[in-house]
């Protein structure tokens, strides 16, 4: 025991601290081997992730062209739009950040969901949008909040907006984010960035590529969060901005339209009948393209979907109607150019006209008693026209249809532009399986049946007609979608006739449309026809007893309301055409907005000063 | 013997024995942790570097006045210091204050106590007299070890329980590296490490809960960690690498300036200078540190008694272990771990701790022919 009290040996504990002390320098030797591939094998590649940390490259998003009026006015511009987004590799945990946005931002259960589904399409470095437009209060109080944040980051960007309280909205369209459609077909790296819009719809989207521009590079120095430290400019790296889009619309002249037009549906067309430059192209009613752009709400949504007169239908471009009696100068030409017409030759109107065992009526159920051509148009006489075309048949007025512009559609860059329907033989046999029948043509002859027309193209008509030598072709983007226009190919001697027809209609009293001093202007006279769409069939016994008016009707069965015409009659320089859905007679409610709107048109040009009493009572 | 046993002995001519190497090492290190902690701050002398500065100088006050105590004061203290340690840590476990969902404070009004700091001292020291007061004979027995084993697994159950698993760590290799240095039978060392290889695993695959095994992997693997310790890993890894041999130089750290790498004042304050300094600079901090370490190891080897020369080896250990978990953390090749690196990251307790530490290895080494009781136990 006593021999074994002895200490523990100081020579034991040297021996093993020189054995940890191996170990130690062992430890060092991996350590310092360890530094050595680091800083000095794999100094290059660190470098580079360093350099990739410090810098980013920001895609800079360019300007979008504006659009603009001939005049220069602008109808879509850009607007700063303060708008908050997120960096999806950034943020830590995405749930507690976007709670701690709502408290300043609410965001809807909607949002939070389209906020995850891009995350989960995007790659994460891809910056998300969280809210834009918003207001200046809610952007500084997330400012304020957002160094907490990190990957949320506000920014101030620029927003499409649409002045004019959608007056143009179906012609320009609107803007909205590029869907997997859109970035499928288009390469360009501008379509992937969460604020970037594209035109979706009108000119926005025929003309993108002119109003998009260029993206741009940034080199940018970043800390951790993401956030610009710094900026490092590079020459030609910048954005090259969109370019303007000018459009041959007036749009004093559409705005005026519009009023025109006050609750009432419909399309409105006016046509330089020199240039086919359309001053005016205009559906109503409209509805504002800027609900679009920063997202519809199902409130707004429902509200267009549910308002029978069916806003979002481009009426002026897609809407095919029954263009009534103002197709009765196809009629008319297509008659006189058979040459087998006398227009002196009479027909007596006693109301209706027979045909097999049916009774085709004309709209004045007493009749107009003996007509020739001329009093046929300025009287719009159903019946002489019945006659005129069982006489000529139906391929000759289909063929001074397609001439005059009827079943064409037209390219004016946008799309919407419908071809309507010049109905034959030929085209009843493929479309229904039959054969053509007497009473069809009847039918087409006074503008019914099968007949369909858009209000371009009857305005292209009345502006052909006008023209009477080239046929007219419609142009609404300066610099694009210009085609020659060929020659029309109708003696000018029938124009002529025919368009003192239609100068009858107007200025001579008894002329459905007849108004002293019409156009408003001195020494100016127009010439135009009514035409009266019906959408309903008229029984047997309902023609027997009485026939209903207008007023009594749903206005879903009351007649389209048609108007074409041009002006000056004597040196024609533009047409219009009108059609007011279930506006009853075309004498009335489109006849005076025509007329009104020929008036503006030429004062707007400079053409003539307008008669100080026409002003003061306009229509 | 003469002179130095006389506890009368002019206070000037202690002081003047004193290893003044070892503080003017000790203090060339805290140095560096000032610079850098500036750097990492963005030269903001008063966000860090100002007071990394006064806790040097005044822990380094501490340090001096810790040598200058007779080493029997800290023998006799060893036990009762240990003893209230541990009953620090139970408090704790009662009473701590808890941060970031870790409970390792103690609130006594007017300091914020960390007994797991004082443990990391106080064990040291019990063991340090233990061994000390130990016979030879008695050490590879299993009564001397078991209740070596005994001080050291109380301490780290309860700072486990924390949780802090790399204090509890920390404390285990410290005590068993003073068992290894008492002179422990190599049979048995080897025999240990051969059955702790088999039951670890056992243990893991059996003797524990899902959940607890799920955490043990997620320690161990941090790309299943959800919170971004690899991105941590990542970070530091390219402000070392692209530091390259010669660094981007003083301040001009892209990653440490651009906020890449977090926690770079504190437990990552490495990667600073292996950025700005390449690695020239970092192996120079290495070697100042392996300075201290060889210097302490010599200061030990010059010692009588085996309490002062395990006391020594006792707390370089933890020097030690704390500079390679910081390293070998920072450079990737171990998971990441709270350690800081002693004396440079910005921090108040390891400092106090670490120069704490310091005092008494020089007082040690200041009174390395006195005589210590020698009570066997």
């Amino acid at each position: 025991m006593k021999l074994q009290s002895e200490n523990i040996d100081s020579a034991v504990i040297t021996r093993r601290t020189a054995f940890l002390g191996l170990g130690v320098v062992g430890g060092y030797g991996i350590l310092a081997s360890r530094l050595y591939y680091l800083q000095v094998t794999k100094a290059e590649d660190y470098r580079t992730l360093s350099d990739n940390n410090r810098f980013n490259y920001n895609i800079t998003l360019p300007s979008r062209g504006r659009i603009l009026d001939r005049n220069g006015e602008a109808l879509a511009i850009n607007r700063q739009d303060y708008r908050l987004i997120l960096i999806p590799e950034q943020v830590k945990n995405l749930d507690a950040t976007l709670e701690k946005i709502s408290e300043i931002l609410p965001l809807q259960a909607k949002t939070i969901k389209r906020i995850k589904t891009d995350i989960k399409e995007n790659a994460s470095f891809v910056p998300i949008l969280i809210d834009d437009h918003l207001n200046w209060k809610t952007f500084a109080a997330l400012n304020l909040k957002t160094p907490k944040l990190p990957g949320v980051i506000p920014e101030v960007g620029e927003g499409r907006a649409y002045p004019n309280d959608g007056v143009f909205a179906h012609t320009l369209g609107y803007v909205g984010r590029a869907d997997s459609k859109d970035v499928a077909n288009d390469k360009d790296p501008l379509l992937r960035q969460p604020t970037f819009r594209i035109g979706k719809l009108g000119v926005e989207s025929a003309v993108d590529k002119t109003l998009r521009g260029k993206s741009g590079k940034l080199k940018v120095e970043v800390n951790a969060v993401g956030r610009i430290v710094r900026e490092w400019p590079e020459p030609n790296a910048a954005a090259e901005h969109g370019n303007d889009v000018w459009l041959t619309l007036d749009a004093e002249l559409q705005r005026y339209g519009a009023e025109l037009f006050e609750e009432d549906s419909g399309g409105l067309a006016v046509i330089d009948v020199v240039t086919g430059e359309l001053r005016t192209l205009l559906s109503m009613p409209s509805y504002d393209g800027n609900l679009f752009v920063s997202g519809l709400t199902q409130e707004d949504m429902n509200k267009l979907n549910t308002d029978e007169r069916r806003p979002q239908y481009n009426k002026v471009l897609s809407g095919g109607y029954p263009p009534a009696s103002t197709f009765k100068m196809v009629v008319m030409l297509a008659a006189l150019e058979t040459g087998l017409v006398n227009p002196e030759d009479k027909v007596f109107c006693v109301g209706k006209l027979r045909s097999g065992n049916r009774d085709f009526h004309c709209w004045k159920r007493r009749g107009h008693g003996p007509m020739d051509m001329r009093a046929a148009l300025k009287n719009s006489c159903d019946v002489y026209f019945y006659d005129l075309a069982q006489t000529i048949g139906i391929e000759k007025i289909a063929e001074m249809g397609r001439k005059l512009g009827l079943g064409e559609k037209f390219d004016i860059g946008i799309s919407g532009v419908k071809s309507g329907i010049v109905p034959d033989a030929a085209w009843k046999q493929s479309k229904l399986g039959a054969a053509w029948r007497g009473g069809d043509t009847f039918n087409a002859s006074i503008g019914q049946g099968f007949v369909l027309t858009t209000p371009l193209q009857l305005a292209v008509m009345a502006g052909r007609i006008a023209n009477s030598e080239k046929a007219l072709q419609p142009h609404l983007i300066i610099g694009e979608n210009l085609s020659e226009a060929g020659d029309l190919g109708i003696d000018p001697s029938h124009l002529a006739y025919v368009k003192e027809a239609m100068w009858s209609v107007c200025e001579e009293p008894g002329g459905t449309a007849y108004k002293p001093n019409g156009l408003g202007i001195k020494g100016l006279e127009m010439a135009g026809k009514t035409g009266t769409g019906q959408v309903r069939g008229i029984s047997a016994s309902e023609r027997r007893d009485r026939i209903r008016k207008n007023k009594e009707l749903p206005w879903k069965l009351r007649d389209h309301s048609v108007f074409v015409g041009f002006a000056p009659y004597n040196a024609p320089r533009f047409a219009v055409a009108c059609l007011v859905e279930h506006g009853g007679s075309g004498a009335k409610r489109a006849a005076s907005i025509a007329r009104a709107m020929l008036g503006r048109a030429l004062e707007r040009d400079g053409m003539a000063e307008p008669i100080a009493t026409a002003r003061e009572a306009p229509l | 013997m003469i002179g130095f046993a006389n506890s009368r002995v002019s206070f000037t001519a202690k002081l003047f024995e004193i290893n003044w190497l070892l503080v003017v090492l000790i203090f060339l290190v805290g140095l560096v942790g000032v610079i850098m902690i500036f750097a990492a701050t963005d030269g903001v002398w008063s966000s860090g570097a100002s007071q990394h500065f006064t806790r040097l100088i005044v822990f380094g006050i501490v340090m001096l006045g810790v040598a200058l105590v007779d080493t029997k004061v800290w023998y006799d203290l060893a036990y009762p210091a240990y003893a209230v340690a541990l009953l620090l840590l139970v408090g704790v476990e009662f009473f701590g204050v808890s941060v970031n969902g870790s409970q390792r404070w103690l609130d006594l009004i007017f300091i914020r106590l960390q007994p797991s700091e004082i443990m990391k001292l106080a064990i040291v020291l019990a063991l340090a007299r233990y061994f000390h007061d130990l016979p030879q004979w008695r050490v590879s027995r299993v009564s001397g070890l078991f209740v070596a084993l005994v001080f050291i697994i109380l301490p780290m159950s309860l700072i486990l329980r924390q949780p802090d698993l790399g204090t509890t760590l920390l404390v285990g290799a410290t005590g068993i590296t003073l068992i290894f240095l008492a002179g422990v039978n190599w049979k048995i060392i080897l025999s240990a490490l051969a059955t702790s290889l088999i039951a670890v695993p056992l243990f893991f695959r059996f003797g524990l809960k899902e959940y607890q095994r799920a955490r043990i992997r997620t320690f161990l693997d941090p790309t299943i960690d959800p919170t971004g310790a690899s991105y941590h890993i990542t970070q530091s890894k390219i402000a070392l690498g692209s530091g390259g041999v010669s660094g981007k130089g003083f301040m001009n750290g892209t990653q440490r300036q651009l906020e890449y790498v977090p926690e770079n004042r504190t437990d990552f304050i490495f990667t600073v200078i292996g950025e700005e300094f390449g690695l020239i600079g970092s192996l120079m901090t290495m070697g100042l540190y392996f300075a201290v370490i060889a210097l302490c190891a010599w200061l030990s080897y010059q010692c009588k008694h085996v309490f002062s020369r395990l006391m020594i080896l006792g707390i370089t250990t933890t020097f030690i272990l704390y500079i390679f978990i910081n390293l070998a953390m920072v450079m990737g090749l171990v998971p990441v771990v709270g350690v800081p690196l002693p004396l440079i990251s910005y921090g108040g307790t390891v400092i106090m701790t670490v120069m704490f530490g310091f005092g008494l290895i020089l007082s040690a080494h200041l009174h390395r022919q006195n005589d210590l009781p020698k009570s066997h136990v």
